[in-house]
């Protein structure tokens, strides 16, 4: 049976997530690891002030998934596709041996800095609840004001779509859909407008920082977030890793091919079980597991016996 | 005239033949007779199988060739490559991957459902050429004209020692894959389950078989035609009503197909409760094409159907197939004999009725099952659902249909489809303009994947009403009719009221109450089965559902 680890972005932090990780050796071990790389304490990191940083977060996320990702291999278990969502397909990368977990942190802590940086106040994301993403991309064209601008972002489900940009432009999208066949539709507690052309900037300078490091070939197949292709070149990962942030992530899509290619059994890295749910919903004849709610030995447990 | 001068180098008149013997003898020392040894295959296949040959996996929504194509995924890409697969159905993931990998180009199939995104971006990133989209009939039809194989890999349940193929109830598109090979020198492989003495009856002679092999595993196979009754609504229950009286009853349908359709399967329900109530046995749906539908086991118990003619079988209805040989098609053994080819000529030429669901539909009534960013395909659908022009006997159904006096007017086949007005998460089904414009433009296709076209519907129902658009021939009014049943969805809003009374008053729509249909009776207290278990209980304990479909 094929499996895919799937890594979480966004959303899914909590405060003390760090703590709440397998216990064991090579966890303990990148725990100290992340502290020398970021030269500060690891409790500094996961605090509820802290995670109030997008910067801390995306750390936050790329350590934990990664940490317990680490106890797997120590265990001889690798699964044949990694996926993850924005941000989380650093830990992907860094799970298929394409970046270091050292780079991956650099690189993320880089990320969540431009993304602080770039727009300033008044931005942020919203999510849409029963439009699909064409009906929901030709309302938002409709009202696009260029003072005002808004853009449809991650296709999480297809008819869970979020929108990134201004405000205000977010504020009269939702009004709109409200009244026009949307479920629900309200702002996210994001301050960024990611995934929408505003991040064209962060996008360039992660190129370049992605430009100096010296990527390998993956050695395990990514689900891309932009197009959902299977990759299995260190180029075309690396134009995915910097382009991510200014693309809508066709999450749905990166889901399903792993599905068509066969994946019976998605687990989800920790912090969350977003994405485990999303799948379980999507494709009702999966396996999803997810360490945040199963115990890693659970998952050891299924990975071996399948 | 004699002929004189005959060149010394003549023309040779069996290349074919000869170039199949050298493939042969290729592969000797692997094969024991017929035999290929299980851990041998892949080996195998790359010395019968050349490069730029044509390649019929067989693969259809049900039945998979799942050793033969796991197994053809293996070869070297180097030895083995540039080849033209012919697939009814893409629906494993190694169907595509011997495209990524560089073991085949170019690709005809009928249907690609389960890989329908895979497929739409392997066609628009040039990893598959596309031969082109077929229907079932028009694939198998090529298969003797401009695609004839070079190679037939196919499944079987067992074999003899001989390569004689005993394929089951699941014999489906078997026989015309490999006649299109053997009786063109062509090579055709099979896979079985297990060799055994004695056959329980030859589906398949032996003569046109060239190898045998003894798969690690059975073959696939998918419970595509199981519905379980605990999911029908009262919704399609009210359809099921109103297609019994207002479509079966009035123009007395005796021989049809359902598909898959929760409706259909209300249909099928409804027959010994609503439908005995009505007096209807033996006067609507006697003769069937069709799948053994478990939700058929009620109607067929309660002395409602006479035949049943199967494209496929079904998991878990083996021993009820059995235990009612007048009913359905079986062979000297007992079991079920299916075929899709013949199946779908007999619902294409033979029925009366062919319905069906559909997920979009325009204001002329074209409908179409496809989803943006989605090659889905066609499957049989569109076989069954259209007028043959070629027909030239007639039924009652058929001729009630005739709406000239014209001495040479036909009848026409009827051609049912049924939707809800709204999909789920608010999609309207009713739509100015169908999905399936756009994946023509994105997969570069030469014709918009249209399942069933508006010319060919005679009838559309939906929870408001049915329309009889056979009754209607002008383009304005066929719009007015569907617009007046398409409920609050962009082309219902364009209905007028006034009309919607004048359509009625013609006949040439009707709503529940002018069947005489009251909404409030369509519970599913009416069904005569209303999950899994009772299912079983009709079948007295013969029907043995997949573990999937079992609640208790």
């Amino acid at each position: 049976m094929k499996s895919a680890f799937l890594f979480p972005g966004q959303g899914s932090q909590y405060e003390g997530m760090l703590n709440d990780l397998p216990d064991d050796p090579v966890v303990k071990e990148l725990l100290e690891e992340s502290s020398e790389i970021l030269n500060t304490e690891i409790q500094s990191l996961h605090s509820k002030n802290a995670l109030l940083k997008t910067k801390a977060v995306q750390q936050c996320l790329l350590i934990a998934s990664v940490a317990s990702y680490r106890v797997f291999v120590k265990n001889g278990i690798l699964p044949n596709y990694v996926a993850g969502h924005s941000v989380g397909a650093f830990g992907a990368a860094v799970a298929s041996g394409v970046i270091t977990f050292e780079e991956g942190l650099r690189l993320v802590t880089l990320r969540g800095e431009l993304m602080e940086n770039t727009c300033g106040e008044g931005y942020g994301m919203a999510v849409v609840l029963g439009l699909d993403e064409y009906t929901l991309s030709k309302i938002v064209n409709k009202l696009f004001l260029p003072g005002e601008p808004v853009y449809v972002s991650n296709r999480n489900a297809p008819t869970q779509v979020t929108l990134s940009g201004s405000l205000a432009g977010l504020q009269k999208v939702i009004d709109y859909v409200q009244c026009h066949g949307a479920t629900s539709a309200h702002l996210l507690n994001v301050s960024t407008p990611s995934h929408s052309p505003l991040f064209q900037r962060v996008s360039e300078e992660l190129f370049n920082e992605l430009d100096r490091l010296d990527l390998k070939k993956p050695k395990i197949p990514i689900s891309s977030n932009i197009t959902s292709r299977l990759l299995m070149q260190a180029d075309a990962i690396k134009e995915d890793l910097a382009k991510s942030i200014c693309y809508p992530v066709r999450w749905h899509d990166a889901v399903n091919v792993l599905y068509e290619s066969g994946t019976k059994l998605f687990i989800e890295m920790p912090p969350g079980e977003v994405l485990s749910k999303l799948a379980q919903q999507a494709f009702p004849d999966v396996r999803t597991m997810s360490i945040a709610k199963n115990s890693i030995e659970d998952c050891f447990y299924i990975l071996s016996n399948s | 005239m004699v002929l004189k001068d005959v060149g010394e180098t003549a023309k040779s008149w069996t290349t074919r033949v000869e170039a199949k013997k050298k493939r042969l003898e290729s592969v000797k020392g692997l094969v024991d007779g017929v035999i290929i040894p299980t851990d041998r295959i892949v080996e195998v296949l790359e010395r019968l199988i050349k490069t730029g040959d044509r390649v019929v996996l067989e693969g259809n929504n049900q039945k998979q060739a799942s050793f033969l194509s796991q197994s053809l995924v293996q070869v070297d890409p180097q030895k083995v490559h540039d080849l033209h697969m012919i697939m009814s159905s893409i629906s494993r993931p190694e169907h595509l991957d011997v495209f990524e990998y560089g073991i085949a180009k170019k690709v005809d199939f009928s249907y690609a459902g389960p890989q329908s995104l895979r497929i739409s971006h392997m066609i628009e990133d040039g990893k598959i050429e596309l031969g082109d989209l077929h229907t079932y009939i028009e694939l198998y039809g090529r298969l003797f004209v401009d695609l004839i194989p070079n190679v037939a890999l196919v499944a079987a349940d067992k074999a003899d020692s001989n390569g004689n193929l005993y394929t089951g109830p699941n014999t489906e598109e078997t026989p015309t894959i490999v006649e299109a090979a053997a009786f063109r020198d062509g090579i055709v492989i099979a896979q079985v389950n297990e060799i055994v003495d004695e056959l329980p009856r030859v589906d398949i002679p032996s003569s046109w078989i060239d190898f045998i092999v003894v798969a690690d595993q059975p073959y696939e196979l998918e419970p595509l035609f199981t519905r379980d009754p605990r999911h029908i609504t009262d919704i399609q229950i009210l359809q099921a009503m109103m297609i019994i009286r207002g479509i079966y009853e009035k123009h007395g349908v005796k021989s049809l197909n359902h598909g898959i359709g929760f409706n259909t399967a209300a249909v099928e329900l409804l027959l010994p409760t609503y439908g005995e109530s009505l007096g209807l046995k033996g006067k609507i749906c006697t003769n069937w094409v069709l799948n053994p539908h478990p939700t058929l086991i009620p109607a067929i118990e309660s002395g409602w159907v006479e035949s049943v003619y199967a494209f496929g079988g079904e998991l878990g209805m083996e021993k009820y197939v059995e235990a009612r040989r007048d009913i359905f098609f079986t062979g000297k053994d007992g079991s079920l004999r299916s075929n899709r080819t013949l199946a779908q000529l007999a619902g294409q030429y033979a029925v009366d009725l062919f319905i069906g669901s559909t997920l979009q539909m325009d204001g002329l009534g074209n409908s179409s099952t496809v989803t943006k960013g989605r090659v889905a395909g066609y499957g049989g659908a569109p076989n069954m659902g259209h007028n043959p022009g070629g027909r030239r006997h007639s039924t009652d159904a058929w001729f009630d249909l005739k709406t000239s006096d014209d001495p040479l007017a036909r009848g026409k086949k009827l051609v049912v489809q049924v939707a809800e007005t709204f999909q789920e998460a608010n999609k309207p089904v009713f739509v100015e303009s169908l999905d399936a414009i756009s994946v023509k433009d994105q997969a570069k296709l030469a014709v918009a994947p249209v399942m069933i076209y508006g010319e060919d519907v005679t009838h559309i129902v939906t929870e408001e009403g049915i329309a009889y658009l056979y009754k209607s021939d002008s383009i304005a009014q066929r719009r007015e009719m569907i617009a007046s049943i398409a409920g609050i969805t962009p082309i219902g809003m364009e209905h007028n009221p006034k009309t919607t009374e004048r359509l009625r008053e013609q006949g040439m729509i009707a709503l529940p109450e002018d069947l005489g249909i009251r909404r409030s009776e369509a519970k599913r207290s009416l069904l005569a089965a209303k999950n899994i278990d009772e299912l079983v209980q009709w079948s007295g304990g013969l029907y043995s559902p997949p573990a999937k479909f079992r609640s208790w």
